[in-house]
């Protein structure tokens, strides 16, 4: 099983990443952010669905504020109502959640990658070996230097990079996050919503800088794609539910 | 509600999917691989956790061990105070010390253990301090041992004042090969594809350096006035000393991580493509090659160097399969495999033999000592702990 996640996505990875590298004039850290456009550019039609269904949530935010005026009392009645009218509108309100899930093995593929590429220990060096292609331009950039910027792509995030992985992901997630219509879930809502940035600001510290870099940067080509696709800032301006609407 | 808790099921998800990545494939810890050192009946090792030992070779019995930890890094951490290091090196006996480089989170140290009880006699640097840390094995010529240091620099110590001589300018972002000390110069190949040439005796870079598009794995082997190296485009090379172009390049299948063994005029060189190459060590000419193979026919890497004694080639792969050749009288022709032995473990440092016993340290923390006569394992003992 190990070997065939390898052969299909750990391996070819690793290998573009390292190509990338070379082409880009032997940045390591260039070559994550071409990776991310690349990811980025190929997960598009999901995105282009995911960013929909956000542009549809948020026309349907009148609607679902007189609901929630309408059976604010009766809660079982308002989540029927609340999903009939996803329905009618051919909504999905998970349907952000896939984007993220297709990009779970490519984030671990892609941690993977670094701590092999960069072979910070000897063991890695020789274990990189055994996954090199016969390519030209991977055996000529190794060994790949860790430094981009003032990270080591290689090492454990810094405070900074923490925080630019987290408050690229707030913004994202602001923006395309409906406020609870219910006044007893806006606080688990606004939880949530902090719940994420934390979590990578977190893992950031944890995790190969070069990872968060990925990261900070897919945050950044959403928040741009998002600010186009749907025309602007979404719920990131929503201040209440019971106010006008969202005002992006 | 319900995205709410789909939201929170995806970030579990996701947390415990980039822990279970470490698992399976992320960064592998530095555990080292020392290979092994006969002499005067005892064979010298680094263990998997850290401590050098010495083993009575006859009968296989710990003689002393010493180990060797360092800070764990402090922090908040809740792990110990103190950790194991790791040992590249392969120790070199020489008078009555034997020198271990180490490798930990906080850099490398160069010791001499006195071989009478294993007491550290100085270590390098002092006083709490670390160089980069140490991967290459040490090399001892005239008065002074030579180490090449992950900070980039070689660094020649005086064995008898046990001071520093000189560390060389960085040549690169990590040196982890052994320098070949040749005379009065010191030769040193890098990851990003040169060869540097040092004085032995101040450290400063002679007139002649070597530069290749590809980086070098293996350490530089000098034989006559020619350089022999592996490289990351899965060429071995031979360099004239002095030239600006290769002599000649052999392609392997992969990478040419073991230095090369060069005698009679023929380089042996065993290439993690699972073959050793004898090659002509004047022309590149191939002369014969042989596959290490497992018991499935799939051929095993070779990431240890061979070793020649008497007229016996001996080769063990990372598999632990060990391959006695009889060389004969003709050098050119290919040679009879005589043995072949498993110790079923991994081996990826360097080994030792003398009189008909082959000493190996395994992947498994063990000392092997295999008679190539009989073809069996004579003694076995488990490195981890007291024994």
């Amino acid at each position: 099983m190990l070997e065939v996640w390898h052969l299909i996505i750990g391996n070819p990875i690793l290998n573009v990443l390292i190509a990338l590298s070379h082409i880009l004039g032997g940045s390591f850290g260039l070559a994550i952010i071409a990776l991310t456009v690349i990811v980025r550019l190929l997960s598009w039609p999901l995105t282009k669905r995911q960013l929909s269904s956000t542009k549809a949530l948020q026309d349907m935010q009148p609607k679902m504020q007189e609901l929630q005026k309408k059976y604010g009392k009766n809660q079982q009645k308002l989540q029927q109502e609340m999903m009939k009218l996803y329905k009618e509108a051919g909504v999905n309100p998970l349907g952000c959640i896939w984007p993220m899930l297709i990009q779970l093995p490519i984030w671990i593929a892609l941690y993977q990658a670094i701590m092999r590429a960069l072979a910070t220990t000897p063991e890695n060096l020789l274990d990189l070996a055994h996954r090199l292609y016969s390519w030209e331009m991977v055996s000529q950039a190794i060994p790949l230097s860790s430094r981009f910027l003032w990270l080591d792509l290689g090492g454990s995030g810094d405070f900074i990079l923490a925080i630019i992985v987290g408050g690229t992901m707030w913004v994202q997630q602001k923006m395309t996050t409906a406020p609870a219509v219910d006044p007893r879930q806006e606080s688990t809502g606004k939880m949530m919503l902090l719940m994420m940035p934390l979590m990578f600001g977190f893992l950031t510290l944890m995790f190969p800088s070069g990872l968060a870099l990925y990261w900070a940067v897919s945050n950044v080509i959403g928040i741009i794609t998002q600010y186009f696709v749907t025309g602007g800032w979404g719920y990131l301006k929503f201040r209440s539910p019971f106010q006008s609407g969202p005002s992006g | 509600m319900k995205q709410a808790k789909i939201s929170f099921l995806v970030v579990v998800l996701l947390f415990a999917s980039v822990l279970v990545s470490c698992v399976p494939g992320g960064a592998q810890a530095a555990r080292g691989w020392s290979g092994t050192a006969f002499h005067d009946g005892i064979v010298y090792a680094g263990s998997a956790d850290g401590r050098v030992v010495a083993v009575d070779a006859a009968t296989g019995s710990l003689k002393w061990h010493y180990p060797i930890t360092a800070p764990s890094g402090g922090g908040l951490s809740c792990g110990p105070a103190a950790v194991s290091a790791a040992i590249y090196t392969t120790p070199i006996v020489e008078g009555d010390l034997v020198y271990v480089g180490t490798y930990t989170a906080q850099g490398g140290r160069m010791y001499a253990l006195r071989i009478s009880d294993g007491q550290i006699i100085w270590e390098y640097p002092r006083g709490g301090a670390y160089i980069g840390a140490i991967v290459g094995t040490p090399v001892i010529a005239g008065e002074s041992i030579y180490f090449s240091s992950s900070d980039g620099r070689v660094y020649a110590l005086d064995r008898s004042s046990f001071t520093l001589d000189w560390s060389s300018e960085q040549l690169a972002d990590k040196l982890w090969t052994s320098p070949a000390v040749v005379g009065d110069t010191v030769y040193v190949s890098t990851l990003d594809g040169h060869i540097h040439a040092l004085s032995a005796e101040t450290g400063e870079p002679l007139d002649w350096s070597f530069e290749s598009q590809t980086g070098f794995a293996s350490a530089p082997v000098v034989y006559e006035d020619i350089i022999y190296v592996g490289s990351f485009d899965n060429n071995l090379y031979a360099v004239r000393i002095g030239a600006s172009e290769p002599l000649w390049r052999f392609a392997g299948g992969k990478w040419f991580w073991a230095a090369p063994l060069v005698s009679h005029g023929i380089v042996y060189a065993g290439c993690l493509d699972g073959r050793i190459y004898a090659i002509d060590a004047e022309t590149g000419e191939g002369l014969w090659q042989f596959e290490s193979k497992d018991a499935k026919g799939r051929r095993v890497p070779i990431v240890s160097s061979p070793y020649l004694v008497d007229n016996l080639l001996i080769l063990v792969n990372e598999a632990g399969t060990v391959h006695v050749f009889d060389l004969g009288d003709d050098p050119v022709a290919e040679p009879a495999a005589l043995k072949t032995i498993s110790i079923g473990a991994d081996v990826r440092g360097s080994f030792s033999a003398h009189e008909g016993l082959v000493y190996i340290r395994d992947e498994k923390n063990r000392l092997n000592a295999v008679d190539i006569d009989r073809g069996v394992v004579d003694w076995m003992i488990p490195l981890t702990g007291e024994e």
